[in-house]
């Protein structure tokens, strides 16, 4: 690099040296690659999700129950699939309103007291608890002792996923309600308003597409969490709407029909994998879309 | 000597020839530079305000101010006249926002900070054991960045106040287009009135901000640097806009711009280190104010 | 060199009122030079005492461009107003005593090479030019000083003076002997006016010295505690 302070400006700015261009070089081609090898193991489970999954997908495929038959007519896994909306369902109204009640607390109330820094600690724990453990919690408590005059039900399912879900949505709603700007609540609360309407109707009024996305999200993931069902839920082949009963699961339905030995029972699972990631995306896509519209609104 | 001479020199003078006998009849005038006032209430106005609605006089009493540990606000006495503006002028970090935080007391939304004192509304000691809410809808705050309400339109943002606290009003449209009347801003947004509060510009967002405070009908409006975020011809329709309600409530203006504070306000008092140096007519403290300390920061020898 | 906050504009400040206060030095040197002309009956002199009015009107213009400038770039207050507002006037009074010094030359060649003057009028116009001379020094001090004593002292200094004025006056109604004489004692009244002018114009410059300290602007009432005007004796 010329450091004469008298050359003029033009023979200053040369072009670019070439060992900086083989550098820039070298390493655009090693991000791609690894970002390539990133991608391989998701291109093969899409490819082979589709490849195998499609193969299962039929009218019966999604209208008819398993017959539990291991020849002949094997069903659809149409309880599967309504369990697992169930069940989900049950713990979205547990954990969200749950979730974004603590958020709001930490964020609006809690603020930096002790209180709310121990409970922000234990919600971040609990967001790397496997999830295994969560259904060895409830069937310890609710399974075992026949809470609900059931052993094993549905409804304890769906209280396991909640419990898995309550820390991620608490944490996402936290980041949402901290995103709110402060000037709005001084507004709020140099107008006269008091603290619940500033928090209601300003502060969570202004973080719902963000709450929203950040549910959805949560749900998405407890959508796939096979672990917490394999102690509380059991399984039933028939189609179940009674929460109190035992009940089938997408997840648990691939669990087992993938070790059976009948091809034609692992191509189900394949379609029920499939059916899965279907509804865990267009899940994403929706929280997605919602979070947008609210950034461009 | 020539008549024409003699016109010559007389025009050479600047007064017509007097008979020297005769002394120049000059009687003895005195003119302050900046009429001197005994009280800061009663204080000389810019032009007589033409009073719409009598509003309230603030009066600080010793009022100290902490954040925690740090004492921020050194027992200032002040007075704000009903239907004046007052501008609090001082260098960062004097105090002048604290101070004024803590009239509608939204300084105690701070953890940790607290106010002693005696902070009157006419009469009334607002720092006591009064409902905090009912304060702040007789006093109204306008803060530095313009803050309407994203998720509300603007006719909602306007009438959030009113909303927000409870009131039930059968004529809402009415008091929303007369705060929007007030604020200078009906004309320019009568035909969006659906549309959302954060499609205005930055000055037409903090007009907004104020007719929202207007629409309570508070007697006291407060305003933090209410122009530090504006361009300087929207700073100038604010600025008309508190000339224009001063007629219906007191003012409190904090502003680093000590331009402004000349263009603005009635009263104008100086802080540094929490403590209160002076106050006076705007006049008389940007031409002969009292204190040294007022005397260099205003001609720009520190700050 | 900047040292301190907005420290070209102090200078500027200061470069201001040297200027101004240098135009008093002008008519200082205008006075003396027109007070030999008179006493030596110097019609060159007296031309020259014209013709150099020029710079004292140049100095005003410069003045008063500067104070514009100033004001509607660093917008002064307080002190600095009233200084800026006291130096417009001051250099209005130095452009003011000029033109009398100006008057005083016109006068000098009017009365014709070989005057008949009067040892006792001459002698109390020169005593009077003295006194002016003695007042504008005061006065330029006064404000440079921003002293107030002195600048209130210049009213005594001006009673002097209207004193002189007025024995001017009356020695001139009744040195009328013949048409000559009576002429030049006109002639002579004329400029003891233009020297009495000379120190108000002094005192003047007085009460802005005492605004510019204090703020507050005062007349010095000297030529009205005088009262009435009295009959001549």
């Amino acid at each position: 690099m010329s450091t004469v302070p008298n050359v003029p400006v033009q023979t200053r700015l040369q072009a670019i040296s070439a060992g900086r261009k083989r550098k820039d070089v070298a390493a655009r081609w090693t991000l791609g690659l690894l970002t390539g090898i990133a991608l391989v193991p998701l291109v093969l489970v899409i490819f082979y999700l589709l490849q195998k999954g499609l193969k299962a997908w039929s009218w019966d495929f999604f209208t008819t129950d398993p017959t539990g038959a291991f020849i002949g007519n094997q069903g659809g896994v149409k309880s599967a699939i309504v369990g697992t909306v169930e069940m989900v369902l049950l713990a979205s109204i547990v954990a969200v309103p749950i979730g974004v009640g603590v958020a709001v607390y930490l964020v609006e109330f809690g603020k930096d007291s002790k209180f709310a820094a121990v409970v922000r600690y234990f919600v971040d724990v609990m967001t790397g608890v496997p999830s295994i453990v969560f259904g060895l919690f409830i069937y310890t408590t609710l399974v075992v002792s026949g809470a609900g005059g059931s052993s094993f039900a549905g409804w304890k399912g769906g209280l396991a996923l909640a419990l898995l879900m309550l820390p991620v949505v608490t944490r996402s709603a936290e980041v949402v309600l901290q995103l709110v700007p402060q000037g709005l609540r001084e507004a709020a609360l140099a107008l006269g308003a008091p603290r619940w309407v500033v928090t209601l109707k300003v502060v969570v009024r202004t973080a719902i597409p963000g709450l929203i996305t950040g549910s959805l999200l949560a749900v998405a993931r407890a959508m796939g969490e096979t672990a917490p069902l394999l102690f509380t839920v059991g399984a039933l082949n028939a189609t179940s709407l009674n929460l109190n009963d035992q009940m089938n699961s997408l997840p648990l339905q691939i669990f087992r029909d993938v070790g059976q030995a009948n091809d034609q029972l692992v191509t189900r699972a394949w379609g029920s994998a499939l059916t899965l990631v279907v509804m865990i995306l267009i899940l994403t896509l929706v929280a997605r879309a919602v979070g947008r519209r609210s950034a461009n609104s | 000597m020539t008549p024409e001479e003699a016109s010559a020199m007389t025009e050479a003078s600047e007064q017509p020839a007097p008979d020297p006998r005769v002394p120049a009849e000059r009687a003895p005038r005195t003119q302050t530079a900046g009429a001197a006032v005994p009280s800061s209430v009663d204080v000389h106005v810019h032009a007589p305000v033409e009073v719409e609605r009598a509003a309230r006089s603030v009066t600080l009493e010793g009022l100290h101010a902490y954040y925690g540990s740090t004492h921020a606000v050194k027992n200032v006495d002040l007075a704000f006249g009903a239907n004046q503006t007052t501008a609090i002028i001082g260098p960062s970090g004097c105090g002048k926002s604290t101070m004024v935080r803590c009239i509608n007391r939204m300084h105690e939304e701070i953890p940790g900070a607290r106010a002693e004192g005696k902070i009157l509304l006419d009469d009334l000691d607002v720092n006591g054991p009064v409902d905090v809410v009912a304060v702040r809808r007789t006093i109204g705050m306008v803060f530095q960045k313009p803050n309407p309400f994203p998720t509300m339109s603007i006719r909602d943002n306007v009438a959030a106040g009113l909303k927000l606290t409870g009131v039930k009003t059968k004529d809402l449209n009415e008091r929303v287009e007369r705060a929007l009347r007030g604020a200078g801003l009906w004309d320019e947004v009568k035909d969006r009135l659906g549309s959302p509060g954060i499609g205005l510009s930055g000055g037409q967002q903090q007009r907004l901000c104020i007719a929202r405070t207007m629409a309570v009908e508070p007697d006291v409006i407060l305003m933090d640097e209410p122009c530090s975020a504006l361009d300087p011809i929207a700073t100038l329709k604010v600025e008309e806009l508190i000339d224009e309600i001063k007629k219906r409530v007191t003012v409190v203006i904090v502003t680093h711009n000590m331009q402004q504070a000349a263009r603005v306000a009635d009263q104008t008092a100086f802080m540094l280190s929490g403590e209160l140096v002076e106050v006076g007519p705007t006049e008389k403290i940007f031409t002969n104010p009292d204190d040294e300390r007022t005397e260099q920061y205003v001609t720009g020898k520190f700050g | 060199m900047a040292t301190g906050t907005r420290q070209q504009y102090r200078d500027e400040l200061a470069a201001l009122e040297a200027q101004t206060l240098g135009g008093i030095d002008l008519v200082v040197g205008q006075l003396d030079r027109v007070t030999e002309a008179l006493e030596h009956q110097d019609v060159e002199l007296a031309t020259m005492v014209i013709v150099d009015d020029d710079r004292l009107d140049g100095r005003y213009l410069e003045v008063n461009q500067s104070i514009l400038s100033l004001l509607a770039l660093q917008a002064p207050v307080a002190s600095d107003l009233r200084l800026v507002a006291a130096l417009l006037h001051v250099i209005k009074h130095v452009e003011r005593m000029g033109d009398q010094c100006v008057n005083i030359a016109k006068l000098i060649p009017l009365s014709g090479h070989e005057p008949p003057v009067r040892a006792e009028v001459l002698a109390r116009l020169l005593r009077m030019s003295a006194c002016a001379r003695s007042e504008v020094t005061q006065a330029k001090r006064a404000f440079a000083e921003r002293n107030t004593e002195l600048a209130e002292d210049l009213v005594r200094q001006d009673r002097e003076i209207n004193r002189l004025n007025r024995e001017v006056f009356r020695i001139a109604i009744e040195v009328g002997d013949d048409a000559d004489t009576r002429e030049w004692a006109m002639h002579m009244t004329m400029v003891a006016r233009a020297i009495e002018r000379i120190g108000d114009n002094a005192v003047d410059i007085g009460e802005q010295t005492v605004f510019v300290a204090t703020g507050l602007f005062r007349e010095f009432s000297a030529p009205s505690a005088a009262g009435l005007p009295q009959p001549l004796q």
